[in-house]
């Protein structure tokens, strides 16, 4: 059995107090060992909690805020707290969910191994990241106690810079996840720039990787203008400087160009991960090379690239110059491209495939269905006088969860089902899952697609009440969160159970070609016994050895009926 | 034979292996392969955070850009309220700091311990002298008013003496405060003339304030970081072989000297001559 | 099956790190050539060459920056990806602002071309039009006042 059985050798064994062939979970013990930890994958695992605690919390706020929307006039709350929980829903999901999930739970935790590493570059740094997200969510938390804000998690001022709530802290709080954020991207990118193993030549590299290094030259150019931009808005309201306020003198729209330089390219650190997930999930269940491999490594680097030329296409309908305008439309159609050579090839790679239909794969096609979805919808938002009628609609809102959620969120789920054995050791309930995913994806489409119909009919966002002829798209999607909040329980409690109650995981219960799956499940401390040597791709089903294949559930009976 | 194993030779380039004197040396970290793995990654790294930090001020350098471009008249006078002689000397003074310490690694590099320590010292004294005619760039800047937002002209600030009689800092000139019209603002400047400003300077005074005080800033992280090293020079932890801190420490350093390289002309230069 | 070890800096062997010393000459040959341009950029900004101030300001503000980069953070010396990151900075923040100007600096352009805002015959603004922002207009603050006049109003 390939790199499983081989003993660990050199300098390694003397920096583990036990038996350094033992899985990472039981290098050191107790709490203290997670809390002081340098490995990366205790630490994607710290990441993980936090960001599904974070999920669990903007997710109730979603709940409640669908549970007022159900009837017109009050239901539950009124307009003050409304405005509150909508604002608190989207800076908790964007800034304490979404942005760290992929990246600092499964990419700390699979980078280094799918590279053949020992460890990011940085592990105290990695630590230290991992820190200051604790802290900047703990302001946030502050800020929420103290009052809140109901600005909604864009901030524009002139609203922000007059309004009496806790904007200060909320914003410190978003500017000290910020560094959180940066400092997960420089690790990354040294990370794969200067610990690749033998034979990880860039062409070999898995797109997990590629998206993980695209997604940190994200985090590391845009998220430092947020932070200067956050500071501005704070300066602007302790001493009113006078450049965003129009009362004087400023430009609101100013703020906006600050924001958007660094929210849109924050929507691509949102997707591409997901995009990347689904890369491996596509080809590990159509057990065969992806389609275009480079394409889609180069297609999450232009992602990258052009995500930065167009952030004004938030601001169409703000009062910009007609020349802004036209120029951000054209770029804006221009960003489509890439994510379409991905959609492509993944459609490519399953034709014809040897499809194997396990949960993580179900949430793979939902993820190529959905996203598909929400990136047309961006060109319906990305022509200058559609977006005119378009624009602060249900349909925008409807368009960014179809992206957000019904693109990172499903990937995330996936990934999870998908990674969750080798990083627990434990196989979760299949049966179980796939229920979870039917009643995620009926309830997704129910919750946002009467969204796209009452938008493009004139609903307004961020609105407390509204007109008779929308209440029953209101109360369709109010349902259809209900089933989509069932559905995601069911799944957690999957993941969960599995903890306890779980068969032991095989090596490779899917049966995949990926470096990752060519280690221990869960892995030794060190990720390999050995440094590897890579000798062909992730991918490359046709070299890949049976050995290496082998799902290894044998052995695992074997195993149980031993002991 | 499998694809994904044991590497060919073992022993090639894995120096902790082989039976070399210099094996595993105690500043290589478990999880590099060799040291001048460990100190590209530690270059790299602290580059991308230099380009981390450009964008951070890149933000500030936008807006005085955007508003420069659209309100031209506030910059060509409100700049007189800066002391070009004292900004000149913060110019000269973190220049030389930056030479010193580049030698301060050059030092390091070829192994030289007390010299190092030495041209730590004299880059961290610099960083005084720089932060104490701040000092005194703010003091003047606080005690005629010129701040930046709602305290712009604030009464409570005690005026320029002038002929012997308290002249006040920023009068407003026209008690007509009817509704529309542009408040201009009379203050003297560096050279003692008086100079009228247009209304919204005190926007500049903010944009000054934020990017010479977010540079302060650095300025102060940068004494500590270089204080830090300076301590484990004295311990005697760097040697040719490892110097990455001392390194990192003066990349730091003159990243807070391009900043200042931009922000000084842009700030205390750029305007209508008087 | 050759090893490749993609993270070895290349060209040594023994994995220890060989970076390149310059003599201490040579820093002061550096140290000299920015305090000549410090010299240079302080003495021009007492002539006014009008828009031509910013970018003889910046030129020399970019030359000494270079230095800086290039010499004293050995730059010239290192790993090309290093330059290239400094760079991308540079790159990235050139497009925010441009691209912000081109908003904020040109509102209204198209409007005022075409006359759009204001009615041609009698100089009121359209119905439906707003007048071209501030940041477009060419008075942002008016004549300075003159001492002792009476207060116009405007």
């Amino acid at each position: 059995m390939a790199a499983v059985d081989i003993p660990i050798s050199g300098a390694h064994a003397a920096d583990t107090h036990d038996d350094p062939d033992a899985s990472y979970l039981k290098a050191g013990r107790g709490i203290g060992s997670w809390l002081t930890t340098l490995d990366h994958k205790r630490i994607g695992l710290m990441y993980l909690t936090m960001v599904c605690l974070a999920f669990f919390t903007g997710g109730i706020f979603a709940l409640l805020i669908r549970l007022e929307l159900f009837s017109r006039g009050r239901t539950i709350m009124d307009a003050e707290t409304y405005n509150r929980f909508f604002t608190l829903h989207g800076a908790i999901m964007v800034f304490l969910f979404i942005i760290p999930s992929v990246p600092a739970a499964l990419g700390n935790f699979f980078l280094p191994i799918m590279i053949g590493a020992k460890d990011v570059a940085f592990p105290r740094l990695n630590l230290f990241s991992y820190y200051i997200y604790l802290l900047g969510a703990a302001v946030a938390l502050l800020s929420i106690i103290m009052g809140s804000v109901d600005t909604g998690w864009t901030f524009y001022t002139p609203y922000s810079v007059q309004t009496q709530n806790s904007v200060i802290s909320m914003t410190l709080g978003a500017f000290i996840l910020g560094f959180s954020s940066i400092l997960t991207g420089l690790n990354f990118l040294v990370t794969v720039h200067t610990m690749r193993a033998p034979g990880c030549t860039w062409s070999r590299m898995p797109l997990f990787v590629w998206g993980m290094y695209a997604t940190a030259l994200i985090q590391v150019l845009a998220t430092p203008v947020l932070a200067i931009t956050l500071l501005l808005l704070c300066a602007e309201r302790f001493f009113g400087i006078g450049i965003f306020d129009p009362k004087l003198g400023g430009d609101p729209v100013l703020f906006q160009h600050f924001f958007w330089f660094y929210s849109h390219p924050a929507v691509y650190i949102m997707i591409v991960p997901g995009m990347a997930i689904t890369s491996e999930l596509i080809a590990t269940f159509s057990r065969r090379a992806i389609f275009g491999q480079f394409a889609i490594a180069m297609s999450s680097i232009s992602l990258a690239v052009l995500g930065f030329l167009v952030w004004g296409h938030h601001l169409f309908a703000a009062g910009m110059s007609e020349y802004a305008t036209m120029l951000f439309s054209a770029l804006t159609f221009l960003v489509a491209i890439p994510s379409g050579v991905k959609v492509f090839n993944w459609t490519a790679t399953i034709y014809k495939g040897s499809i194997l239909w396990a949960s993580p794969m179900l949430y793979a096609m939902a993820f190529i269905f959905l996203f598909t979805i929400g990136g047309l919808t961006g060109l319906f938002l990305g022509t200058l006088n559609v977006d005119i009628h378009l624009t602060d609609t249900y349909f925008v809102v409807a368009h960014f969860h179809y992206v957000m959620m019904g693109g990172t969120v499903i990937a995330f789920v996936g990934g999870l089902l998908y990674w969750w054995p080798k990083m627990t050791g434990k196989m979760h309930d299949e049966v179980k899952a796939k229920i979870g995913f039917v009643f995620v994806f009926v309830g997704f489409n129910t919750v946002f697609i009467p969204q796209f119909i009452m938008g493009s009919r004139g609903m307004p966002r961020r609105y407390y009440d509204y007109l008779p002829q929308y209440e029953i798209f209101h109360r369709i999607s109010t349902v259809g969160s209900w089933i989509l909040g069932t559905g995601l329980l069911i799944t957690g409690y999957t993941l969960l159970e599995a903890l306890w109650r779980g068969k032991r995981a095989p090596r490779n219960p899917w049966g995949s070609a990926g470096y990752e799956w060519m280690t221990d499940t869960p892995p030794c401390l060190a990720n390999f016994h050995k440094t590897p040597v890579f000798t062909r791709g992730p991918y490359d089903y046709h070299l890949a050895t049976p050995e290496e294949l082998a799902t290894g559930w044998d052995e695992v009976e074997q195993d149980g009926k031993k002991g | 034979m499998a694809n994904v194993s044991e590497p060919v030779n073992p022993g090639k380039g894995h120096a902790e292996h082989g039976g070399d004197a210099h094996a595993h040396p105690s500043f290589l970290a478990h999880h590099f392969d060799t040291p001048a793995q460990q100190f590209n990654a530690a270059k790299l790294g602290m580059w991308v955070f230099i380009a981390t930090e450009i964008l951070m001020f890149g933000g500030l350098f936008c807006a005085y850009a955007i508003w420069r471009a659209v309100d031209p008249a506030i910059f060509d006078q409100a700049h007189h309220f800066l002391n070009k002689k004292m900004g000149a000397s913060n110019t000269i003074v973190l220049l030389f700091s930056s030479l010193t310490a580049a030698l301060a690694v050059r030092s390091a590099q070829v192994g030289k311990r007390k010299l190092t320590s030495i041209y730590l010292v004299i880059t961290i004294l610099c960083a005084c002298a720089f932060l104490v005619i701040k000092y005194f760039e703010y003091s003047h800047k606080i005690h005629l008013g010129l701040l930046p937002g709602h305290c712009f002209g604030h009464p409570g600030f005690s005026g320029a003496i002038q002929n012997g009689e308290e002249v006040g800092t920023c009068l407003r000139v026209h008690a007509d405060q009817a509704a529309g019209t542009p408040e201009w603002v009379r203050a003297i400047d560096e050279d003692g003339h008086v100079q009228l400003l247009p209304p919204r300077s005190n926007m500049y005074f903010g944009l000054y304030f934020m990017m010479t005080g977010l540079h302060g800033l650095h300025v102060l992280i940068g004494m500590s970081i270089l204080g830090w090293v300076l301590v484990r020079n004295m311990k005697g932890q760097f040697s040719k072989e490892y110097f990455t801190a001392v390194d990192l420490g003066a990349l730091y350093w003159h990243l807070v000297d391009l900043v200042w390289i931009y922000l000084f002309p842009l700030l205390y230069l750029v305007g209508k001559p008087e | 099956m050759e090893a490749n070890l993609a993270h070895a800096s290349g060209h040594d062997d023994d994995g220890a790190v060989h970076s390149h010393i310059s003599s201490a000459q040579f820093y002061w040959g550096i140290f000299g050539a920015l305090v000549f341009l410090t010299f240079v950029t302080v003495l021009v900004s007492y002539y006014d060459f009008g828009s031509a101030n910013i970018v003889i300001a910046m030129v020399v503000a970019t030359a000494k920056a270079g230095l800086v980069a290039t010499f004293f953070m050995h730059l010239r010396h290192d790993k090309l990806f290093n330059t290239l990151a400094f760079l991308a900075a540079f790159l990235f923040l050139a497009i925010f602002i441009l691209l912000t100007y081109d908003d904020i600096g040109r509102r209204g352009e198209v409007d005022n071309d075409y006359g759009g805002t204001i009615k041609a015959q009698t100089g009121q603004p359209a119905p439906g039009g707003e007048p071209a922002t501030t940041a477009t207009s060419d008075e942002t603050a008016g004549e300075p006042p003159v001492e002792g006049a009476p207060e116009k109003k405007r």
